[in-house]
């Protein structure tokens, strides 16, 4: 047993690619229109297609939730399925659950104001208020699972995902939970899709169903991702990657730092997350290679988590174990706004 | 031994309350029993109550990126507070992270149209506004305008979530992840927490009774509280001035109910002894609880029942109050601000009373404060948090001498 290692012993995802538990199949994905709302002209988008929860997890009851909620229950449920765990078989007050969110619960947060906008403040929806939190997801997923161990929901602008696996391991390591569950995603609402347009941040893809352009703005994207994280070696399962340790911050020398934290090694794989892709001022690409150097393998942003924003590390993470990479070290690197940025060791088995 | 890489330290406290800014102002206010909960009417649309609203709010230099909410300017005062003893131009501090407790952030920004159109709503100016609703943004703002450049964090666990901060910044400086950590929670008042509130009919619409047998529900506060947190082996290195130790941390989730917490107070009552593991002291130890105390009628229950499990075998009942029952239910400042209520009754020796404790909940293990400030040498207390969805922290400050 290695006690400062966390192994990544589950995956599920509730994403533009489907519902899924392990891996994420190779197949194109293209933005499709948008028809939740009225729009004027082609509006698009990375979606989540529609689909009932409880034909993927029987006996969830997911009626009166955010999708955001929903879906942190079935990514979670699908993690724990691909882990092979049997959680009657666990201390479930040992189990915590971490969740990453940009905008949290802004589908039933916009209904209550619609609620207040139809019948006034005095008149809004209490069965919609206590959903509209943004722990929520994280408080249904303990809830349905019965874990009783810390419950935590983080942000971070740009890093929420990286937030939320640093923070998970940290309290593995730390003795205060024997397995964390950690979630990352955001919905996409109307509010939010003109947010992003009135603030100039979309491709122009978003318009029109030619192919995706190089850079110029982002495809905003929805889902939730979950990893199972354990402490490595603890027991006989496969682990897709060890977690060996992680940095993030709002600014300073990210080249410097990652290399401190790399310890002169130098990672087999370099994946970009570009987290800031509506707020990034310097190509990650660029910064990735300034790390590993020009002979590295570097993978640059894959455009259905990067719409995830704030979210995408985790569906970044997805996709590149997805794709099967050689043992090595693999670096999972985002930046954002003036140097900001974060950057996660694995190591791959 | 202490290990003093291992030994987390309160090196600053900063506090914006309705008694004003500044921890000076708010133990003044306390120690005299004020009460700064008020009738609320014509304030905020549709509702007509009582809270505790800040006044008088400096004004801040905006950063660069987005207009600051209300919830951020609070928290960027409260921020100020905390490291105005401290030298900012000193080399390490724009190293320093930030972890920010918050469930209304940017909400106090947003009208109820956004929901009906929301690009004429951008287009009337919503734009800038909208910016700040990001949990995150709390943390950003403090980060932005204090110049410093670390981890910054948000976190959103409903009415735990200041605690919950200051328990994960504690996780974050044992991993080296900075020098420094600002800690806290900010929250300000807003129709959408008060007519949210209200339709769940959880507002008394008089001051608030906590654990009283006649308690009808809660009050809505607004503040912000931040902590300066490092390692005792920082905080030496720099010959600082340490105000406390946080000697334990925990924190648990009842997994019982979206909004009820657990009858038992199962959650709870793990959560106190987690920490008073951690913290290696037997429950005889802990001289005073700051309860999560909101005044409702389940919480207040559930709560009782969970002092009896987590205390059972004491010599003497626990000595508990409520401060909720001076300036409301602040949501995600609440567990930070009182936090620094319990630093400032380990540092003052004062046990502060519930106000409006006439008729207690039966619960013999709890000797319930009320009336008067106890005075005592209080080498450790413990402060509890919980909130909407189960989750529950707790965590116990000693005395430098501790």
């Amino acid at each position: 047993m290695t006690p400062n290692l966390s192994a990544i012993t589950g995956i599920g995802s509730v994403s533009p690619y489907g519902p899924l538990a392990g891996f994420i199949p190779r197949c194109p994905v293209e933005p499709s229109a948008i028809t939740a709302w009225s729009t004027v002209g082609l509006r698009r988008a990375f979606l989540v297609k529609p689909f009932r929860p409880v034909s993927i997890v029987p006996g969830l009851k997911t009626r009166r939730l955010d999708r955001l909620s929903a879906w942190a229950l079935v990514a979670s449920s699908l993690a724990i399925q691909d882990a092979g765990i049997d959680l009657s078989q666990l201390d479930r007050s040992r189990v915590a659950v971490v969740f990453a969110t940009g905008f949290g619960c802004v589908e039933l947060t916009e209904a209550f104001y619609q609620s207040a906008a139809a019948n006034g403040w005095s008149g809004t929806d209490p069965s919609t208020f206590s959903e509209t939190l943004a722990n929520a997801p994280a408080s249904h997923v303990s809830l349905f699972h019965d874990l009783r161990g810390p419950n935590i929901t983080v942000g971070s602008k740009g890093f929420a995902g990286e937030s939320a696996l640093i923070q998970a391991a940290s309290m593995l390591r730390h003795g205060q939970a024997d397995l964390a569950i950690v979630l990352a995603g955001d919905t996409l609402t109307r509010a939010v899709y003109e947010w992003y347009e009135a603030a100039d941040l979309l491709s122009p893809a978003c318009y029109n169903s030619e192919p995706l352009p190089e850079g110029g703005g982002f495809v905003p994207s929805e889902g939730v991702a979950a990893l199972v994280l354990e402490p490595a070696g603890r027991r006989e399962v496969r682990s897709y990657a060890d977690f060996r340790s992680g940095r993030w911050a709002a600014g300073g020398q990210p080249v410097e730092i990652v290399r401190q934290m790399l310890g002169g090694s130098v990672p087999s794989i370099t994946v970009c997350t570009t987290n800031g892709a509506p707020c990034a001022t310097t190509p990650i690409t660029a910064v990735a290679r300034e790390i590993a150097g020009h002979s590295a393998a570097i993978v640059p942003p894959q455009a259905v988590p990067a719409g995830l924003a704030d979210t995408s590390a985790l569906l970044h993470l997805i996709l590149a174990l997805s794709s099967r990479p050689n043992s090595g070290q693999m670096l999972l690197l985002g930046t954002c706004g003036d140097g900001g940025f974060a950057a996660l060791l694995l190591e791959l088995p | 031994m202490t290990d003093i890489q291992k030994t987390i330290v309160v090196t600053g406290v900063g506090v914006v309350s309705p008694y004003g800014i500044g921890l000076d102002c708010l133990q003044t206010g306390m120690l005299s029993g004020k009460c700064c909960l008020t009738p609320t009417k014509d304030l905020y649309p549709g509702f007509d109550g009582t809270t505790a609203q800040v006044c008088g709010l400096p004004l801040l230099a905006e950063g660069s990126g987005s207009r600051y909410s209300r919830t951020d300017k609070l928290a960027v005062v409260a921020a100020q507070d905390a490291v105005a003893d401290f030298d900012c131009g000193s080399v390490g501090f724009w190293e320093s992270g930030v972890v920010m407790a918050s469930t209304v952030a940017g909400l106090t920004e947003i009208d109820p149209e956004i929901a009906q159109d929301p690009a004429a709503w951008y287009r009337r100016g919503g734009l800038s506004r909208a910016a700040s609703y990001p949990v995150a943004h709390v943390a950003d703002a403090v980060g932005e305008h204090l110049g410093i450049r670390g981890p910054r964090c948000a976190v959103s666990v409903a009415c735990a979530s200041g605690a919950m901060a200051i328990a994960l910044a504690a996780n974050m400086l044992l991993d080296g992840a900075a020098p420094i950590i600002l800690a806290g929670g900010s929250d300000a008042l807003c129709p959408f927490t008060l007519g949210g509130f209200n339709s769940l009919q959880a507002l008394d619409s008089s001051p608030c009774r906590p654990f009283d047998q006649n308690r009808k529900g809660l009050n809505l506060g607004e503040g912000s509280a931040v902590l300066m947190l490092e390692t005792l082996a920082g905080a030496v290195a720099r010959n600082a001035n340490v105000l406390a130790v946080l000697r334990g941390w925990a924190m648990t989730n009842d997994a019982f109910h979206p909004t009820a917490p657990q009858q038992q107070g199962n959650g709870l009552a793990v959560c106190m002894c987690l920490s008073m593991e951690m913290a290696e002291v037997s429950s005889d130890e802990i001289g005073y609880v700051n309860a999560h105390g909101t005044g409702t009628p389940l919480n207040d229950i559930a709560e009782a029942s969970a002092y009896e499990t987590a205390f059972r075998g004491r010599t003497r009942p626990v000595p508990v109050s409520s401060t909720k029952s001076y300036f409301g239910h602040c949501l995600g400042a609440a567990g930070a601000l009182e936090a620094v209520i319990t630093i400032a009754a380990v540092r003052c020796g004062a046990l502060f009373p519930t106000l409006r404790l006439t008729d207690p909940i039966e619960s013999p293990g709890v000797d319930w404060l009320r009336e008067e400030v106890r005075r005592q040498p209080l080498p450790l207390a413990m402060t509890v948090s919980a909130g909407f969805g189960g989750s529950n922290t707790a965590l116990i400050f000693g005395s430098v001498r501790s």
